[in-house]
């Protein structure tokens, strides 16, 4: 047979279904979808790759003999930790702080709440051993470990059936020795443990934060390795030859090897990879500024990028629990088609964040379901086609959530079904606009000067409204959107992010000293990327300083050029913080000429993939428009917010529009995986750039005809003044 | 009037609250003082014309409750003279404020010249002049010996700085800082102001009025429906208040009578003490504050905070008692008779409600330290959070929250982190951990205490100690067993060792003393006996209780000179005892 493409294939899985995005060396695009396998989640990877290979009319070996590369997006960290089935893992920590990782700063997030109750932590006490050594606040070692009592320890955890052990020490980050001694004497004796220091996970200032993210590392320390292992084995046998890369909480991608050594490093693998394909999309358009909103079925997740930079935060948590990694930053909303109206006991109209999830399901499933959610709503408002939901694979039961509309709700606030759902509707949008408001207005930026993006099935049904909203005069429905995730993961570099405190007020660094820290990470970066197989060429470094205020209690991070560092241009560097923290706080003390304090220093060491030219099918542009006519299916009733009334508006069928088209709303576009709902205060152009870009009709009367960047800034500026 | 949109009511309510979560978020982040930006010792808030709240995010919920009253207060003062523009700071606990240290930002909101609000913000300042630095003096016995008195005062008019003015109140402010913090809270307010103003420009000013009403009344509702679930009565309940800082052995009741009639309840402390003539008073809108954040822990979580929740509660706490002290009394310790309010409130109403109070928390007790970091040659001001966080009391159902720390607070209070603490000061924490047996026992046990033990690192520190739960422990409720007192000694280098009283100042400390504090746990509820056997085992396991305790309170009977539990013939003992009582 011949057959000369070479294949990349993204694989992101999720909790319902495993998507699978494959792209050809000679730019040819496959999306598929299959059921997730929770209980082995190769097994549905596997599955769909053979699946694609039938799609594609190849013997499934030969499909996996010409991937080069596969990225995957795993959930196995996260559900460890969601579900507590990690390791039976040990912490060690020095004498007398037994207890700061179930204490977790003596916070109750419910204030009002007497029956709220501390998260349990992921290792017990009675698991938790001290041992006395201590570093003192300069570094000082003034307790040396002692063999003996470590002895007795490892004799305890041999006993005990220790899988995974977490070594923790006070002021490691300033001297790390008692600490490497340690882990280093217990990885000799219990060589069947998975053994993690906090110098190796996370040498930076703040106990709790680094306790908390070393725990985490130990306790998925031995199923993310075992998943990842077998699935090697797994693709070796069905003669996959190329590179498997795994996705990091980062954004950047990871070889099993090194996700193997810090496994926390995975713990968002999934979402990650959304604001790096909104990165993209925006770029084909022209932006460098994009908000992402991905909203599934129990859970909607914001995502905001910036001058063509994704926002990394180190105040993540998962489930309560802290991990203080470099992490996208994503803000995850219980908002989803799943989401339940229900009433409180003020008689008012809520909204989740109880999800119904798959299963029941939202009423019009008809798998049990009894309360109303927004899926539902979407269908009583005539937003989704119960004859055509996953393509008409799915059959919704608009009879069934007419029903439990009216009787759970419209009975007791006696109100219309339509008034209950356009309710439904109007709230979840609020919900979701919040979400969006955190990762923008929050982080001190603007929402009203970012393209919006929009994935996941049910998304381009409210997107017009959470824009409304947010004052956001553009969004854009990509076309991988459903699997957008999948196609994302694709465009992802190796990146591994390095850190060292060094506490001092600027005028006091010691340079050699600071020099010598950025290149220690500089050494360790590379030779972890060229034992990756990346070339010395395609390596890059993007500093980063915590800096504050002297007074100050929060730390700003603060990206640096390299050459500014190796240079020692601290007054570049004063610059840059002043201008950032103007930027999030809307002042800067420059003028006061006060000092600032330097707290970390961080390196993030990249290496440059291999990457697809494109994820998209279509990114030329067009300029011939044609008559969307063609497309027309029928009509229907739909609400339109912006009149608060039911219309009939046309529905057109996505697939197959004619190339270039302008779509004037209100309407519908109908597409396999999702549908688009244009209100009355929006157009839609199609054809160009991959997507659907829909635009404010007041604020582009004559379309966007140019650059669409230009077109929103023109608006924006318009606004301003 | 226009026509109640059910729907809209529902989405002003979100609005309101996403503005203050929103302003909260700006103060945690530009504020300095780490009592501001890691305790997050303050509130933010959204009222209307009237000075009704409309939504509050109260990280601190003894603050809270005294905005809507001074904001009220405002509106009748300044009347037709209140422009675009205008910041109005405000601290005088003679004009309502609830402590002198906590200072409030007042912003007034104006849609098309109509005044449609007002922002707040209040903040627990790091000073606020007075004898003492940090404000706590238990040496004083009139208002002036404490703070500086701000009764409101506008430091902007219509967007005009006011300089002479804010030259005048931080002329008698020692720490700059606090100038920054007060920045950083009209920072937040404007953006409240900005908020609000953009959501009435989108429903319309017709709209907001009518929802924001029809919110308070929904909420009303909601309030009201929660009492009717308290059977009708007159109900009492008593506290007591240990040493005013100037008597040894001195000691304060606090009584209540609360009645409940339908729909309505009323809060009665006529019958307290009078007041003293230390600095162990409340303020009228700190004890109102007590009073509703305790009764809020017995109705559902999720009533949304706006004049609604707070309209149907009544209170009657007269002048010259020692929960609303007469001018010009000293105050500064009222926030903290919080925990004796709450006590005498679950104690009354425990009879009627038991499945909804909780046995006592521990009481504060808490000290501050200030002096000189000699490697840095800085001054610093700390309060020892991490040291005086105790366990609340049990709930039937479930136990206490171990280290929450004061019920002022109900765990918003945060520790400071160990390494960020050992950079910012010049002590050394040898050990910080749950205390074991710090609980009182119960079927529901309270939660744990900690133990805290401090190298102090530097010469001359000076300590001042504020607090209660010296002389007695948190009350254990149905059968459960009370926790052990609170402490603080000093143990010198050479030797010597020094216990101070709840209210004391300390001066001159030589470095290597060792500080040693224990936070006392929660009381217990319902018999202890009736704890799960496997639960007893496990926390004996996980040295929460010692084999002394289980063996006394729980009922756990060990082979013959072994930690090992007989779990047969402890179920038939715990059997047995239980069948006699």
């Amino acid at each position: 047979m011949e057959n000369l493409n070479n294949y990349k294939l993204g694989i992101d899985v999720g909790g319902t279904f495993t998507d699978f995005f494959l792209v050809s060396d000679k730019g040819m695009t496959y999306m598929h979808k299959t059921l997730s396998t929770p209980e082995d989640p190769s097994i549905g990877f596997i599955r769909g790759i053979n699946d694609l290979a039938s799609k594609l009319n190849l013997p499934p070996d030969f499909l996996f003999e010409h991937i080069d590369t596969i990225v995957h997006g795993t959930t196995v960290a996260t559900n460890a930790l969601l579900t507590k089935n990690g390791a039976n893992t040990a912490l060690i920590t020095t004498k007398g702080f037994r207890d700061a990782l179930e204490m977790r700063r003596g916070i109750r997030e419910e204030q009002y709440n007497n029956r709220y109750q501390n998260i349990a932590p992921l290792v017990i006490r009675k698991n938790r051993f001290t041992i006395d050594e201590r570093v003192d606040a300069q570094g000082k070692i003034i307790q040396t470990v002692s063999v003996d009592e470590l002895n007795t320890l490892v004799d305890i955890l041999k006993e005990r059936n220790i899988e995974s052990v977490a070594v923790c020490f006070m002021n490691s980050y300033l001297n790390p020795d008692n600490e490497k001694l340690v882990t280093g004497y217990l990885r000799d004796k219990l060589p069947h443990c998975f053994i993690t220091g906090s110098y190796e996970v996370l040498p930076s200032v703040r106990f709790y934060e680094r306790v908390s993210t070393t725990v985490i590392n130990a306790y998925i320390g031995i199923v993310v390795p075992e998943y990842l292992n077998a699935l090697t084995q797994k693709l070796k046998k069905h003669h996959f030859k190329g590179r498997l890369l795994i996705m990091q909480s980062n954004g950047g991608v990871v070889t099993p090897e090194e996700a193997c050594n810090i496994p926390a490093v995975t713990v968002l693998s999934g979402p990650a990879a959304a604001p790096v394909g909104a990165a993209y999309f925006a770029g084909l358009l022209g932006f460098e500024n994009c908000i992402t909103m991905d909203m599934g079925g129990t859970s909607f997740d914001a995502s905001l990028v910036a001058n063509g930079q994704c926002i990394t935060s180190t105040d993540g948590a998962i489930n309560q629990y802290r991990v203080a990694l470099p992490t996208l930053d994503i803000v995850t909303i219980g908002a989803g088609g799943g989401s339940i109206g229900w009433l409180d006991s003020g008689g008012l109209l809520q909204m989740g964040p109880q999800s119904a999830g798959a299963k029941p399901g939202p009423v019009c499933y008809n798998l049990g379901g009894q309360q109303a959610a927004c899926t539902d709503a979407d269908l009583q408002l005539g937003y989704l086609n119960p004859d055509f939901f996953a393509g008409g694979t799915m059959k919704l039961d608009a009879a069934k959530t007419k029903n439990a509309i009216h009787e759970k709700l419209g009975v007791p606030l006696k109100l219309s079904n339509i008034k209950v759902a356009s309710g439904m509707y109007k709230i979840i949008n609020m919900n979701m606009a919040q979400g969006v408001r955190q990762v923008s207005v929050e982080r001190g930026y603007d929402p009203r000067e970012f393209l919006m993006i929009v994935a996941g099935g049910a998304g381009a049904i409210h997107a017009g409204e959470i824009c409304r909203e947010l004052e956001i005069p553009m969004f854009i429905v990509p076309d991988v959107g459903p699997i957008f995730c999948a196609a994302a993961m694709l465009l992802g570099d190796l990146k591994h992010d390095y850190v060292r405190s060094y506490m001092t007020v600027f005028n006091d660094i010691d340079k050699k000293y600071f020099l010598q820290l950025f290149e220690e990470m500089m050494q360790r970066g590379k030779t972890t990327l060229i034992q990756e197989g990346i070339k010395e060429e395609n390596i890059e470094f993007t500093p980063i300083l915590d800096l504050r205020y002297q007074g100050q209690y929060h730390e700003v991070s603060v990206e640096i050029p390299l050459e500014v560092i190796l240079n020692f241009q601290l007054h570049l560097v004063s610059d840059l913080f002043h201008t950032e923290h103007n930027r999030l706080f809307g002042y800067s003390l420059e003028k006061e000429a006060t000092p600032l304090e330097i707290i970390n220093l961080r390196l993030r060491a990249i290496g440059i993939t291999d990457k697809p030219e494109s994820i998209s099918a279509n990114t030329s542009i067009n300029t011939k428009t044609l008559d969307p006519a063609v497309a027309l299916k029928n009509y229907r009733e739909v609400y339109i917010p912006e009149s608060d009334n039911i219309q009939k508006i046309p529905v057109y069928d996505g697939d197959a529009l004619p190339g270039v088209c302008t779509i004037k709303g209100p309407a519908i576009i109908e597409q396999v995986n999702t549908s688009v709902f244009l209100g009355s205060s929006y157009n839609c152009q199609s054809g160009n750039y991959a997507a659907l870009i829909v635009y404010d009709k007041e604020k582009f009367p004559d379309g966007i005809s140019g650059n669409a960047y230009d077109e929103l800034m023109k608006v924006h500026e318009k606004e301003e003044a | 009037m226009q026509k109640v949109d059910q729907i809209l009511v529902s989405i002003f309510q979100r609005s309101f609250k996403a503005i203050t979560d929103e302003m909260s978020i700006s103060l945690t982040k530009t504020t300095r003082s780490p009592i501001l930006c890691e305790a997050k010792d303050f509130v933010t808030g959204l009222y209307d014309e009237k000075g009704q709240i409309l939504e509050q995010k109260e990280n601190l919920p003894i603050l809270s409750f005294s905005l809507g009253p001074v904001c009220k207060m405002l509106i009748e003062k300044y009347a037709d003279n209140i422009y675009p523009g205008d910041v109005i700071i405000h601290n005088d606990v003679f004009s309502l404020g609830n402590q002198n240290n906590d200072v409030a930002i007042f912003k007034p909101i104006f849609f098309e010249d109509t005044l449609i609000g007002w922002s707040a913000a209040k903040g627990h300042q790091a000073d606020i002049g007075g004898a003492v630095q940090g404000g706590y003096n238990p040496n004083a016995t009139e208002i002036w010996e404490e703070a500086l008195r701000i009764p409101a005062v506008k430091i902007y008019e219509k967007g005009e700085l006011r300089k002479d003015v804010w030259d005048l109140i931080f002329a008698n402010i020692r720490l700059s800082m606090v100038q920054e913090d007060i920045k950083a809270q009209i920072g937040a307010c404007s953006l409240g102001e900005r908020r609000l103003e953009k959501v009435v420009e989108k429903y319309g000013i017709d709209s907001y009025r009518t929802h924001k009403q029809a919110l308070f009344d929904a909420t009303e509702k909601m309030m009201r429906a929660e009492i009717r679930t308290i059977p009708n009565g007159v109900y009492e309940g008593e506290s007591m208040v240990y040493y005013d800082g100037k008597h040894v052995g001195s000691t304060f009741p606090i009584k209540n009578h609360i009645t409940v009639n339908d729909e309505d309840i009323v809060f009665d402390f006529s019958k307290s003490s009078p007041q003293t003539n230390g600095f162990v008073n409340g303020t009228y809108t700190s004890s109102c504050s007590a009073i509703t954040l305790t009764f809020l822990q017995m109705v559902d979580p999720n009533i949304p905070h706006n004049e609604g929740m707070v309209k149907p509660l009544e209170y009657i706490v007269p002048e010259g008692t020692i929960l609303n002290a007469s001018y010009p009394a000293a105050t500064t310790f009222g926030n903290h008779l919080c925990p004796q309010i709450a006590d005498s409130i679950f104690k009354a109403l425990g009879p009627a409600i038991p499945k909804r109070v909780t046995a006592g928390w521990n009481h504060l007790l808490c000290s501050l330290f200030t002096g000189m970091h000699p490697l840095k040659d800085q001054k610093y001001v700390d309060i020892c959070f991490l040291g005086m966080k105790g366990g609340s009391g049990a709930l039937h159902g479930v136990d206490g929250y171990d280290h929450i720390g004061m019920i002022d607070a109900s765990g918003g209070v945060l520790d400071q982190d160990y390494e960020m603490y050992e950079q910012q000061t010049p002590h050394r924490i040898i050990k910080h951990e749950y205390l074991p047996d710090s609980a009182g026992a119960g079927q529901w046990r309270g939660g744990l205490g900690v133990e805290t033990e401090i190298m102090l690192g530097a010469d001359h520190t000076k300590m001042v100690v504020f607090g209660d739960g010296d002389k007695q422990g948190a009350y254990g409720l149905f059968g459960g067993k009370g926790s052990i007192l609170n402490k603080i000694e000093l143990n010198y280098p050479d030797g010597q060792q020094l216990i101070p009283m709840s209210k004391d100042i300390i001066d001159d400390i030589p470095q290597g003393t060792i500080y040693h504090q224990i936070a006392g746990g929660g009381g217990g509820l319902g018999n202890p006996l009736n704890r799960p056997l496997e639960l007893v085992i496990k926390e004996f396991e996980n040295g929460i209780i010692s084999k002394k305790e289980a063996e006394k309170n729980y009922g756990l009977i060990f082979y013959q000179n072994s930690s090992i539990p007989d779990i047969e013939k402890s179920k038939k003992f715990r059997n047995t005892q239980n069948r006699k009582a």
